[in-house]
């Protein structure tokens, strides 16, 4: 099933309300300058991070939080009910886990900036509960799949390493009022393999194999390198987290180099349908996009490098930054600025008027000025975290604040689009008297 | 994109793959030409008309029109009305935009483009290249799929049988 099949399918019960779907996406979009913003008010402690609390765990805790997982919730919950043709009980735990997220993440980033236990762990807590319902959703979704191959078995590697990084998640929260953990970084390094390859790495994975020959309308991926790279990445996965609990380096050397096998045959599987695409002018979305897929590797090269300890003190910096904000970043804006105005042409104005065409929808300036910027800041606030200087990184999180906000420009109309729609649908004379 | 079981299907594909590498090239003329209007007796921009024109007025006409007569019923049968009904209005908009930009295609054919012609095919041609794309992405991803799932062989056969018969 793929994601046109999946939103045009849908019968209307099956089909989430856009107003669902979008709230997330816009979350996201509002949540990615407030990264930026940290980062650069907090250069000075984020080129020498190594833990604590403090305004960089905070930006830390925007991007996957708020970010990239309020994405992949909006996302899931647009695509998942009818790829399985099954649909929702119901639409409240979606509606409740958006506004249980946004404040939880709030709250978890106000715990975190200013070392206070209790939002930290009341912002925790409601984060946690919004991701394990979505879990949940996901989970039962996916068990109704008949015939979902690979994307639902990154979907049950996705949601198993969700369950796993909230409990680790949570332990860290309640440890730092508490303290009861032996070996807090250990855990806070298994969270960190959970949150950015176990979770939201296989959701990327998973919804690449529908959504990359979608856009490039080429053939689906060769399921012999899928099945390969997703057996290596679990195996990637149970490493790393033994490793990194056990504090056993040779297991996490182990779990990077199956995590680099496991990425090659991924990356293999996706050039194979870009080199037999039939559209051949692909945009910047696929800039973005081709550009994730070479952060990926390199995340994991900048993890090996620091665990044979030849990165220096600040290796894991590096390492998160290039996970985090490089690799799963990029994608999901690069996927972002794709379907969000794909998605959009799927819902009529409702003024009467047909459907817009995606360049429309689209505003190429500010997606350009977005764009650029993303790329530069990432190459400078890298190359500020690689040498410990902080000026630099304040002049890669400035230029990363002002495509964060022209991402937003870009994003406005579409969502501007949607909430006229509604409004309309809501108030039928509306539409005679507009 | 999947591996087709149905006839019907590989079918509709092949005829897709044909139109997409025909918009690719009148999106290439397009970017080619951004400011002065090309010779439209140029052999290269003259075969991209014709082929413009001819795909207009047999082959989309009659592809849409099947789909319509044969495959959407068959698709509401099963209950996907949602995709039908996207899918039909979007028909709705493309024939009468591409039979727009066919019929400034043959005037220019025969006489030329002017500075204004030039411009306002530009404008329309851009217009249906966009619209017949991301058509043809959702058809590709979303309907054949869906017919992958409801034809059996008899219906597959049959309407084949029928598409032949249009053609």
């Amino acid at each position: 099933m793929t994601l046109a099949t999946t939103v045009l399918a849908g019968a209307k019960d099956r089909v989430l309300p856009p107003s669902i779907p979008f709230r997330y996406f816009g979350a996201a979009v509002l949540f990615h300058p407030g990264l930026w913003l940290l980062v650069l008010i907090d250069a000075p402690e984020t080129v020498g991070f190594s833990g604590g609390t403090g305004l960089s765990l905070a930006a830390l805790h925007i991007l996957t939080l708020g970010v990239l997982a309020t994405t992949a919730m909006g996302a899931a919950l647009q695509l998942l009910p009818v790829a399985t043709r099954q649909a929702m009980p119901a639409h409240w735990p979606a509606r409740l886990g958006f506004w249980l997220m946004v404040p939880g993440t709030l709250m978890v980033g106000h715990g975190m900036a200013t070392a206070t236990g209790w939002a930290m762990a009341l912002g925790g807590a409601m984060a946690a509960t919004a991701l394990a319902m979505l879990g949940v959703l996901i989970a039962i979704n996916l068990m109704r799949a008949r015939d979902l191959g690979l994307v639902a078995a990154h979907g049950q590697v996705a949601i198993f390493s969700l369950f796993a990084l909230l409990v680790l998640g949570l332990l860290l929260v309640f440890n730092f009022a508490h303290g009861f953990l032996p070996d807090h970084r250990a855990v806070a390094r298994a969270h960190v393999i959970l949150a950015g390859y176990g979770f939201m790495g296989m959701l990327v994975a998973g919804f690449s194999q529908i959504l990359v020959p979608m856009f490039a309308l080429a053939a689906s991926p060769d399921r012999t390198l899928g099945r390969a790279g997703l057996w290596l990445a679990v195996l990637a996965l149970a490493l790393g987290v033994a490793g990194a609990l056990g504090g056993v380096n040779a297991l996490v050397i182990a779990a990077i180099v199956a995590g680099l096998a496991a990425t090659a045959a991924h990356l293999t599987a996706m050039a194979r349908v870009m080199r037999k695409r039939m559209r051949k002018r692909l945009g910047l979305s696929f800039v973005m996009i081709r550009v994730a897929w070479v952060l990926l590797p390199l995340s994991l090269t900048i993890g090996l490098l620091d665990q044979l300890g030849l990165l220096g003190e600040r290796g894991g910096t590096l390492f998160v930054f290039v996970l985090f904000a490089g690799w799963l970043l990029t994608m999901l804006l690069g996927v972002l600025q794709r379907i969000l105005p794909f998605l959009a042409t799927m819902h009529p104005a409702g003024d009467g008027g047909r459907m817009p065409t995606l360049s429309q929808l689209t505003a190429e300036g500010p997606l350009k000025v977005a764009t650029i910027c993303h790329l530069a800041a990432l190459a400078v606030s890298t190359a500020g975290i690689a040498t410990g200087q902080e000026l630099v990184l304040r002049l890669g999180a400035s230029v990363g604040l002002a495509g964060a906000i022209a991402f937003a420009v870009f994003a406005a109309p579409i969502f501007w689009r949607l909430m006229r729609r509604r409004s309309r649908a809501s108030n039928p004379e509306n539409q005679t008297s507009g | 994109m999947m591996d087709y079981m149905r006839s019907i299907n590989r079918m509709l594909h092949d005829e897709h793959m044909a139109t997409i590498a025909l918009l690719e090239r009148i999106e290439s003329t397009l970017a080619a030409h951004r400011k002065a209007p090309p010779d439209a007796k140029a052999p290269d921009i003259a075969a991209v008309l014709r082929d413009l024109v001819a795909s207009v007025e047999a082959d989309i006409s009659v592809h849409f029109a099947f789909e319509q007569d044969e495959l959407f019923t068959r698709l509401s049968e099963a209950g996907d009305t949602g995709m039908t009904s996207i899918l039909q209005e979007e028909h709705d908009v493309i024939l009468p935009l591409g039979e727009q930009v066919s019929g400034l295609a043959r005037t220019a054919i025969d006489s030329g483009f002017t500075e204004e012609s030039w411009a306002e095919f530009r404008r329309l041609s851009a217009e249906l290249v966009e619209r017949m794309i991301a058509h043809i992405q959702k058809e590709e991803m979303g309907m054949l799929a869906a017919l992958e799932e409801i034809l059996d062989e008899d219906a597959d056969m049959a309407v084949m049988m029928r598409y032949a018969e249009l053609r």
